[in-house]
């Protein structure tokens, strides 16, 4: 396998080391040792020294969520999310990629979400073209709030009415490139992807991002991969910050205990942890799970629940553990991927969105 | 009678396996099988380092409680199939290597925390558990395990009870096997039985220290009560040198005689000079030792007085907490490639106990054989755990890879040799074959030099409890 001599490194250097073991949101949630950084390691190593083949590792390369949880907690720098990533995207330029991310892949390619969705609901799609018109701010909903969950969408586009915020929302919308980058990494039809997008939220002065994964692609990734975009581009989250510090959203708090969840997009890689604590401040009374902000559990997403869905709902059950351990009733997420994750095996525990507890819902 | 195996016969233990277990807790994929045949133990990496399959299991099982466990040993039992545990892999002699193929049995889904206890101060859990996990679970009620081995983060519980392992903090809180109440364990013929439900009783034999330690070899711990303590109120360290190694020795003992600090480490020179200068910064001649004392502030303070009246008369240079305080907070970092030793350099630790009058005539005696026989070898020590009658040494040798043959039996011969000369001497001047990393594959060999006829009491034990010999075999010896 052709790999780059940075990940070869890091290969080398985490395929023999067990430090980040207890840290994995799904080898915790599966209790599979290959669900480890090192074990990943260790099938890229003996495929680069032609022990195994490529093919018999790519099920156990598309385990990992690429949360970085095994990033952060390195001491010294070792990154496996790296390696994974540059195995898919070897994998895809080999023809290797597995069958069933294959045609995700594919649906990205062909109508910009893995899902394959073309069709919005008809309220969306209402409240979409309420804010046809072109405005200097863009929310930018993504594809897990417009085609999977879209009342989450909905509510997105209410809180920023609520606030009198002038806005628009595109009926079609460039997809980030996000999915893709999971999928199948650095690869040119993803930067094609990124370009396009970047191309498209430069028409716009402020561009407000919903979904994390397209916040983290679009604000860190993009960068990497040489990608500028024009436009100021800031989360959903700091965005509604902003408006009830400045008192354009009127908080009255409900007196409901509730924990956070941070998504590692924006506590890991955008480092932004505090924004959506002072907006749950406002609405309700916070308390703090075991390990949140930088060291947060990544709790599924939508993505992978499409080809693993079992591991998906263990691993977002064990996230609501750590909350109801210290006697959390109430969840509130900020990405709609978890909320939806963390929704479909909520039993005694209420799982929420921020524009949930601002809209009072 | 040995089975011949066959492609129908496979498939059906297999769906026996799947039924146990479920489906997809029963896996023969190529990559599951790789992942359970490289633990931490040196040769397996070199083997695998060298582009080579270290054995393999045929089937690797992950049951979810006792139950399931005792379904997987009465099939294996029936098809005379061997099974090898494997908790986190995080061990270094080979103990969880399935050097005959067979059934592994993997751990790490038996990790339900069932019950923090803060009357008895104990966390009830399966010993699937990643110990970090249960450390987190003691936190949150405000207490902690007391156990702080470098594994913290990578091992089970039920691996640190197969291999007597030990945390930094051992010399007040005690050893693994100081920190069981009681212990579910299922049996080579898939009987579950609990030990007793206290741990100091006149109940005959202990049948909790017949099974920790036993790598495997004897039954499957799948359940333990593991103590948890008060958070201590205050918690100090200093920093000390010493011109020599043997008044530190001097000033350990008396200071043991008098209270039990929590961390007491003494570098040898060689390790002085290396790592604790690459980490800590501490880049002085001289025998560097690390004693850190906590609990109740008013007797911290106590504490505190004896140690320095006590270092004083043996020459201690007082270095102050800034060193000590360094060495807590990067503690584990020592442990992180980059830091470790790692290949392609061959390594080991053969960190081995015994009563003072000994220890330190054993530092010597192995220092002068690996170095005398191995001249290509670096030796390094450090003794990290104390008791009122003795001290662990944690010696390493290390041999930079230039010097370590490419071709893997090669390599492999180098490093038994060594390891037969290091661990014989330790055995000739009174030391005991390991301290807390277990026996395994690595050291089987050496456990009838060290026992000589006692060795037939495990033996018997083996043969009672495990007629067939399926469980984990070839190792400890047995």
């Amino acid at each position: 396998m052709i790999m780059s001599e940075k990940c070869k490194q890091h290969v080398d250097s985490c395929r023999f080391c067990w430090m980040c073991h207890h840290i994995c949101p799904i080898g915790n949630a599966t209790g599979q040792e290959r669900n480890t950084a090192r074990a990943r390691a260790l099938g890229i190593s003996l495929v680069n020294r032609e022990a195994m083949g490529l093919e018999e590792i790519m099920d156990n390369i598309y385990e990992c969520c690429t949360c970085g949880a095994c990033v952060h907690d390195c001491t010294t720098g070792w990154n496996p999310v790296m390696f994974t990533k540059e195995t898919r995207l070897q994998a895809a330029l080999d023809g290797k990629t597995p069958d069933y991310i294959a045609a995700l892949v594919s649906n990205c390619l062909e109508t910009g979400n893995a899902y394959g969705k073309t069709e919005i609901c008809s309220d969306l799609a209402a409240a979409v073209k309420a804010h046809s018109a072109k405005k200097d701010t863009l929310l930018l909903l993504g594809v897990d709030a417009k085609y999977m969950v879209c009342e989450q969408a909905l509510k997105a586009i209410k809180v920023l009415e609520k606030a009198g915020v002038d806005f628009t929302v595109l009926d079609s919308e460039p997809a980030s490139g996000a999915q893709l980058d999971f999928l199948i990494g650095a690869a040119n039809e993803t930067k094609e992807q990124m370009v396009a997008c970047a191309k498209a939220l430069g028409e716009y002065k402020t561009v407000v991002v919903y979904d994390p994964d397209d916040a983290k692609a679009i604000k860190q990734t993009y960068k990497e991969y040489g990608i500028d975009v024009a436009a100021d581009v800031v989360t959903y989250t700091s965005f509604v910050a902003g408006l009830v510090k400045d008192g354009k959203l009127a908080a009255k708090n409900s007196g409901k205990a509730v924990v956070f969840q941070d998504p590692y997009q924006l506590a890991r890689d955008l480092e932004e942890t505090e924004e959506a604590r002072e907006v749950v401040k406002a609405y309700a009374n916070l308390s703090e799970m075991l390990l949140n902000r930088g060291e947060t559990v990544w709790a599924g997403n939508i993505l992978m629940a499409q080809y693993m869905p079992k591991v998906i709902n263990k691993v977002a059950e064990r996230r609501i553990f750590n909350a109801t351990s210290i006697g959390a009733n109430a969840i509130v997420t900020v990405s709609v991927a978890e909320y939806a994750s963390l929704k479909a095996v909520a039993k005694d525990v209420e799982i929420l969105s921020l524009e949930d507890l601002i809209l009072g819902e | 009678m040995q089975i011949q195996m066959n492609e129908f016969l496979f498939s059906m233990i297999l769906t026996e396996l799947e039924d146990a277990v479920g489906v997809e807790n029963c896996s023969t994929r190529q990559i599951d099988k790789v992942t359970h045949s490289v633990d931490y133990y040196w040769l397996s990496r070199m083997w695998a380092d060298r582009g080579c399959h270290m054995p393999e299991a045929d089937i690797v099982v992950c049951p979810e409680d006792a139950t399931q466990v005792s379904k997987v040993l009465k099939i294996a039992n029936y098809y005379k199939l061997p099974v090898t545990t494997w908790g986190a892999g995080g061990g270094t002699q080979g103990g969880a290597i399935p050097v005959c193929g067979g059934i592994i049995l993997d751990t790490k889904r038996m990790n339900k925390i069932y019950e923090v206890n803060t009357d008895a101060m104990y966390i009830e859990c399966g010993t699937g558990a990643i110990y970090k996990h249960i450390e987190w679970a003691a936190n949150e009620v405000g207490k902690a395990t007391m156990h702080y081995p470098s594994s913290l983060c990578c091992s089970t519980v039920g691996g640190f009870l197969a291999h007597r392992g030990i945390g930094v903090v051992s010399t007040k809180y005690g050893k693994i096997d100081d920190m069981v109440l009681q212990m579910e364990v299922v049996l080579p013929n898939g009987d579950i039985i609990n030990t007793c439900s206290a741990p100091k009783h006149a109940a005959g034999p202990d049948l909790n220290q017949i099974f920790i330690g036993s790598e495997g070899t004897l039954g499957i711990i799948t359940k333990a009560q593991i103590r948890i303590f008060d958070q201590p109120e205050d918690r100090r360290f200093r920093g000390f040198l010493f011109q020599d190694m043997s008044g530190a020795f001097k000033a350990a003992r008396e200071l043991l005689q008098k209270f039990k600090p929590s961390v007491m480490r003494l570098y040898d020179e060689a390790e002085t000079a290396s790592l604790i200068k690459k980490i800590v910064g501490v880049e002085r001649k001289g025998a560097f030792m690390n004693v850190a004392y906590e609990g109740v502030k008013e007797m911290v303070d106590v504490e505190e007085k004896i140690l320095l009246e006590t270092f004083a008369k043996y020459g201690a240079e007082d270095l102050g907490s800034e060193y000590g305080e360094k060495w807590w907070k990067e503690k584990l970092t020592f442990f992180y490639p980059g830091h470790m030793m790692d290949i392609p350099q061959c390594f080991g630790t053969m960190d081995t106990i015994a009563p003072y009058g000994k220890i330190e005539e054993i530092y010597w005696a192995m220092k002068e054989a690996i170095e005398t026989n191995f001249p290509q070898a670096k030796f390094i020590a450090h003794f990290s755990h104390w008791y009122e009658w003795g001290a662990m040494v944690y010696d390493r040798f290390i041999v930079d890879g230039k010097d370590v043959p490419q071709d893997p039996v090669e390599a492999l011969r180098l490093h038994q040799a060594i390891w037969t000369c290091g661990v014989r001497a330790a055995l000739a001047h009174g030391g005991v074959v390991n301290d807390h990393h277990g026996v395994g594959i690595k050291l089987g060999r050496l456990m009838k030099e060290q026992y000589g006829p006692a060795m037939q009491v495990f033996e018997n034990l083996k043969k009672t409890l495990d007629p067939n010999g399926i469980m984990n075999p070839f190792k400890l010896g047995l």
